[in-house]
């Protein structure tokens, strides 16, 4: 798995790619907790590169849209591939997180409101 | 489906002693799965991440002990069986995870085993005199 930020203005690109799984969930956590904790509370994920996703990448998602949003931020998904979508799905999380199509429509919803 | 009906079915088993072997059990199943359909193999390594996680951390209550992962790829289905020594522990039978409360409030736990459920077509579980036995079933779309 890979981790890369990118700004777009005052909203922040996390782009993730490889498989987010229980050996991986770890490190994007601690990642996305650390760049939250610098003061980047408006994050977009770009999941175009994430083609599988267990419940251990769920609660790393669980956490860092609770601490982006206790700050006043929101963590926003884009580009959600079909078995990411269906474990999103079943779990819940498409009634509780924002998503997406594009980076561009998630950077710029961003324009209209911010907080879940 | 006529192609597929040609080929060989693939079984094949992977042997772990203790939960830092995750990596090499889901390397084991890309492998056997490398030629399935990515829908199905993807379903079918999220329920066997799901199932040895939740084997270690409940089972084996976070210690080690033998599970030994076997999966049997055939034309029409995909069956893996995970066997294990640990005390009782049913995947079927864990409780509902929260799927409706607020962000706020929202839980994470039992997501593993609600997942491995939904994503399989069949689950089911033995308890036998030294361990489980947990057997996994998934139909080619």
């Amino acid at each position: 798995m890979n981790v890369e930020f990118d700004t777009h203005g005052n909203v922040s690109v996390v782009v993730i790619s490889g498989s987010v799984d229980g050996l991986t969930a770890g490190d994007l956590l601690s990642r996305l907790q650390g760049f939250v904790a610098e003061g980047n509370l408006l994050l977009v994920a770009n999941l175009a590169g994430v083609e599988y996703t267990s419940s251990a990448g769920l609660r790393a998602l669980l956490a860092t849209v609770k601490q982006a949003r206790r700050g006043g931020g929101d963590l926003r998904l884009a580009c959600i591939n079909t078995h990411v979508r269906k474990v999103l799905e079943l779990s819940g999380f498409t009634t509780i997180m924002k998503l997406f199509d594009s980076v561009d429509a998630a950077v710029a919803s961003y324009a209209v409101s911010v907080g879940p | 489906m006529a192609r597929r009906e040609r080929e060989a079915p693939v079984t094949a088993e992977f042997r772990a002693g203790s939960m830092r072997e995750l990596g090499g059990a889901l390397a084991f199943v890309d492998q056997v799965c490398a030629g399935v359909e990515a829908d199905t193999a993807l379903a079918v390594r999220l329920a066997i991440e799901e199932a040895f996680t939740n084997i270690y951390k409940h089972g084996y209550a976070g210690g080690e002990g033998p599970v030994a992962v076997r999966v049997d790829v055939a034309p029409r289905q995909i069956v893996a069986i995970l066997v294990d020594e640990a005390p009782a522990f049913d995947p079927t039978d864990a409780p509902a995870p929260d799927l409706d409360s607020p962000w706020d409030q929202r839980r994470a736990g039992g997501l593993g085993c609600h997942l491995l459920r939904q994503m399989m077509d069949e689950v089911k579980y033995a308890r036998r005199e030294r361990g489980n036995v947990l057997t996994l079933l998934k139909t080619r779309a």
